[in-house]
């Protein structure tokens, strides 16, 4: 991972929605910086922004939203003044690829695999039918369908859920993408079979090299996909840092709940830890802590102002009022405390769970 | 069988539920059988195609058993029923379904969907007790009475599966089959879920049937687990024993698969992948045998003893 | 003071439950989205005043289809339209534009009753058919029987039979006119009857009576309104061709259909006497349809937002 190389560099960006004579701000002022070669997961509650976030990379937020302010560089160009479809054509799936939960919304039903992956070739490496079909079956075979060469004529009610999946993948690669946008991929499938695709997606990005960006609202999936982490909640970015600092040493109250009330640290007999509440109505202003509602660590203050990010070490920020000099100091909540030697005692070799 | 002494609720012998297929028959379930013992978290863990929303859903009938049988309080509830035992059958068993965003009716308000149940059977006195009743299910699961005004597509996904289990909870069942009632919903609202089947469970000692397709999240909850593949049960036993000794291979696969909330771990995971292969079924048939007490598992003699051998 | 800010605050776990949002009512939102269009509301006004007029205008007019009194008026006869006769007078010296009123609003009454027969025995039937597997299999054979013969051609025949006379035609468009609703509204049916909210239902012990009521026509609003939307202007067709045939409406009743066999001789000497009835009666049947269309979409809750 080189960490130098910005490939994309997102600042302050607004992102609202019109919606029944309203107005929803989905994103509040968010940046974020993305390094060439390396895994971004971000995570959050559904409706936080997450997936909102990516769709202003590629040009594709529904009618009815707009990039209020801000910007997104990318190749020295600024993505939020890109008007048409003709210059988005250029940028989405050629430089920016993503991949869907559901792998149908990008297949069409009615026209098989084959003809579906060599498109996207002859249209954006212009090579010759033939040439195509020949780039396809070998795209097809790195994305691990078997017999690759057979079932390229198939359709894609022939294939099962994470056959397809494989598909849209090999899709996203045909135009050998900068940056991969993975949103929810593997929320679909069943837990063997998003195992394969991440490990999948892990290995042509050793391959091919380009940067990835999940999307995800579990975080089983970051501990195995990410470098960097970001946690989103209410539209915004409330922590970030390597992998290792937010699961090692996670500072806001949100990245606490999230992994505290993971099934996986439950203990037999006793409640789990649960986030009481729903997220804020994004109709609404928010002030101070969007969190502080849910939050058992609310402070006044979090009420009444916005907190700006702490930083905690070179890598790792949070935006929480908790890491401010007056804030009192506040312990670890007692299941994610040690999660490191609690995890390693459930799990047995090769990180099978296992419980002795 | 282990706790022989424990009164069973639902019982299923021999079941195969088949679907037509062109000429042909689809076997979703193949000939499966277990008990389900009173006040027990029973989870059928399984992948799609599994079979396992499809014993789910025969069991509450809305799929047709094309052998063997379903009893539920020492009746047989499969086949024709009279419609005296039809009722009896709707108001001790209810289900929770996985989809919130599918399984409420979009255009009915909260107050309608979560009393339909006591329209039915008209288990109530006059409009304010029902209104009454419902108010009461909606604070049992964490919500508001002004919410009975609403329609579904004002609620999140959490706060729909809520409305979806106060809808079951509202007719009082002995009996609940969960169809993977977290799986759709984020992980954070999971643990709110879990935690108030559980709380229901203990007031009100409930029986839960609960399919899902994560041994994480089932391990949490459930007294015994049973895990099916393609329609056929593979490995049966108690939670604890099924973590610390899981014998079928299929069974190791779906806990390889289980992701860790740590970046250490997942780094040095060995996903174990299922190949059907490694069993030799041409001669030495399998069968489900009880190999510890409460333990069961689909294996053949050979397989037997080596299983055997890998319990501590 | 400053650090009282850092005190920590118990919260209310119910607060972060409620909705904000003003109660949402499905009507209300569907008038809203239809008054968006701008169109549309232009449309309705269009409907409404000619709907409005042939129905009150004949009441004064003393038109009436049986009688011709200025028939020996040679100088009645052909006026062009003018300030006297909006739409001036035909060869009989019968003023156009009483006339063109008193057919509309034989149109409009006409399409009104058959439309409302054929929609409730439609739907009636459809929601029966997609929902009874024992049904469709009988109502299958009915369907792939009558739908095999050509409408207008059953129409035709039928009235041949019956004769003319406003009943008679009511009857002959009714009689298998509900027919392709029903089918219509039976694959509708069948789309929504499995899906997951039923099956909930169907757990709750809900007899089908309300299952039909209650989960499946309500999400048929959007539908039924565009078959209406369709229904009404193929009925007004409908009628024009059989009294074009003459063998539709009596000739006391005045009709567009009668008028434009009536007129088309004159086509090319006095093209007003052709060209207004038809233009009248386009626009009632676009208006219409155009009101029916948006209404339809309005009613689909996917557009309220």
């Amino acid at each position: 991972m080189s960490e130098n190389n910005v490939i994309l560099s997102v600042k302050d960006i607004v992102v609202k929605f019109n919606v029944r004579d309203r107005v929803l701000t989905a994103i509040r002022k968010i940046s974020l910086d993305l390094y060439e070669g390396e895994t971004l997961a971000i995570v959050g509650e559904s409706g936080c922004g997450k997936s909102v976030t990516t769709k202003t990379f590629t040009g594709m937020l529904e009618s009815n939203g707009f990039i209020e302010s801000g910007s997104i560089m990318f190749e020295g160009q600024d993505l939020t003044k890109i008007k048409t479809d003709a210059e988005w054509e250029k940028i989405r799936g050629v430089k920016i690829a993503t991949v869907f939960q559901d792998p149908m919304t990008s297949l069409n039903s009615i026209r098989t695999i084959g003809s579906q992956i060599t498109e996207v070739i002859i249209k954006h490496q212009k090579k010759s039918k033939e040439e195509a079909k020949k780039i396809a079956i070998d795209l097809m075979d790195r994305v691990g369908i078997p017999n690759a060469a057979d079932r390229f004529d198939e359709y894609p009610f022939q294939y099962s859920g994470g056959m397809r999946q494989r598909i849209v993948i090999a899709i996203a690669l045909a135009c050998r993408p900068k940056i991969l946008i993975c949103d929810e991929p593997t929320t679909a499938l069943d837990v063997t079979i998003q195992a394969q695709i991440l490990k999948l997606i892990k290995d042509l990005q050793v391959e091919y090299g380009f940067t990835t960006i999940y999307i995800t609202h579990d975080l089983g999936v970051v501990a195995n996909v990410a470098d960097r982490v970001a946690v989103m909640y209410a539209g915004q970015i409330v922590e970030y840092g390597t992998s290792a600092d937010v699961f090692y040493d996670p500072r806001h109250p949100y990245t606490w709940a999230l992994l505290s009330s993971l099934p996986q640290l439950g203990e037999k007999g006793e409640a789990l830890f649960s986030i009481t509440g729903t997220p804020p109505s994004l109709y609404n202003e928010i002030k101070g802590d969007a969190f502080a509602p849910r939050s058992q660590y609310a402070m006044k203050i979090d009420f009444e102002e916005e907190p700006p990010f702490f930083q905690i070490s070179p890598t790792h920020y949070a935006k929480t009022w908790l890491l401010d000099p007056r804030a009192p100091k506040v312990e670890l909540p007692k299941t994610i405390r040690n999660l490191h030697q609690k995890l390693q005692q459930m799990t047995g070799e090769g990180g099978a769970f296992h419980v002795e | 069988m282990l706790n022989n002494e424990r009164e069973v609720i639902c019982s299923l012998r021999n079941v195969e539920i088949s679907f037509p297929k062109g000429r042909d028959k689809f076997v979703a379930v193949d000939h499966v059988s277990f008990d389900i013992y009173k006040g027990e978290t029973f989870s059928l863990v399984g992948e799609s195609g599994s079979g396992k929303t499809t014993i789910g859903r025969a069991i509450i009938r809305i799929n047709n058993v094309s052998d063997g049988e379903i009893i539920f309080k020492g009746k047989k509830i499969s086949g024709k029923l009279d419609p005296e035992t039809d009722r009896w059958v709707v108001k001790n068993i209810q289900m929770i379904f996985q989809d919130p965003a599918a399984s409420l009716n979009e255009r009915a308000n909260i107050d309608y969907i979560v009393t339909e149940g006591l329209h039915n059977f008209h288990l109530y006195k006059d409009d304010a007790d029902r209104r009454a009743k419902a108010e009461k299910a909606l604070k049992d699961v964490g919500l508001l009475p002004e919410h009975l005004s609403r329609y579904p597509h004002e609620f999140s996904g959490g706060q729909r599966q809520r409305i979806g289990i106060a809808r079951a909870m509202i007719m009082e069942p002995d009996f609940i089959i969960a169809d993977e009632p977290i799986s759709a919903l984020d992980v954070s609202i999971r643990a709110q879920v879990l935690n108030l089947m559980k709380k229901f469970q203990k007031e009100r000692g409930l029986t839960y049937l609960f399919i899902a397709h994560d041994l994480s999240v089932v391990r949490f909850i459930s007294d015994r687990i049973a895990v099916i593949h393609l329609g056929k049960i593979v490995e049966l036993a108690e939670t604890e024993e099924l973590f610390r000794n899981c014998l079928h291979p299929y069974t190791k696969s779906l806990l390889s698969a289980i992701p860790m909330p740590d970046p250490e771990i997942e780094k040095n995971k060995q996903l174990i992948t299922y190949d059907p292969s490694v069993h030799d079924y041409s001669v030495d048939k399998p069968e489900f045998v009880e190999i510890i007490p409460g333990h069961w598992v689909l294996a053949n003699k050979a397989e037997q003893e080596k299983y055997l051998a890998q319990i501590h | 003071m400053e650090d009282n800010k850092f005190e920590f605050v118990t919260i209310d776990a119910e607060a972060s439950e409620h909705i904000s949002a003003p109660v949402y009512s499905y009507w209300k939102s569907v008038l809203r989205t239809f008054l968006k269009s701008k169109f549309a509301v232009f449309m309705l006004i269009v409907a409404i005043f000619i709907t409005v007029f042939s129905l009150i205008q004949p009441m004064f007019s003393g038109y009436s289809a049986a009688d011709a009194p200025y028939i020996n008026d040679f100088s009645r006869r052909f006026i062009a339209p003018c300030a006297e006769h909006p739409f001036g007078t035909d060869h009989i010296g019968n003023s156009l534009f009483d006339a063109v009123w008193a057919a509309c609003g034989t149109s409009l009454k006409l399409s009104t009753v058959v439309t409302a027969i054929n929609m409730v025995i439609g739907i009636a039937v459809g929601a029966i058919w997609g929902y009874s597997k024992k049904v469709d299999i009988v109502m299958m054979e009915v369907y792939n029987i009558f739908a095999n013969i050509p409408y207008t051609l059953f129409l035709i025949i039928m009235m041949y039979v019956l004769g003319q006379g406003t009943k008679q035609m009511i009857f002959a468009m009714t009689c298998t006119g509900w027919l392709g609703i029903a089918y219509f509204i039976r694959v509708q049916v069948m789309i929504i009857r499995d899906r997951e909210y039923n099956l909930a239902s169907k757990c709750l012990g809900t007899p089908t009576s309300r299952m039909v009521t209650k989960n499946i026509l309500p999400y048929m609003v959007s539908v039924i309104m565009t078959l209406v939307s369709r229904e009404i202007p193929a009925v007004i067709g409908n009628e024009i061709t059989l009294s074009y045939l003459s063998i539709g409406l009596p000739a006391t009743v005045a009709s567009i259909g009668k008028m434009v066999y009536t007129y088309t001789p004159y086509m090319n000497g006095y093209p007003y006497l052709f060209w207004i009835p038809v233009t009248v009666l386009g626009l009632v049947s676009v208006s219409l349809y155009v009101v029916g269309q948006t209404l339809a979409d309005a009613s689909d809750p996917r557009t309220h937002r």
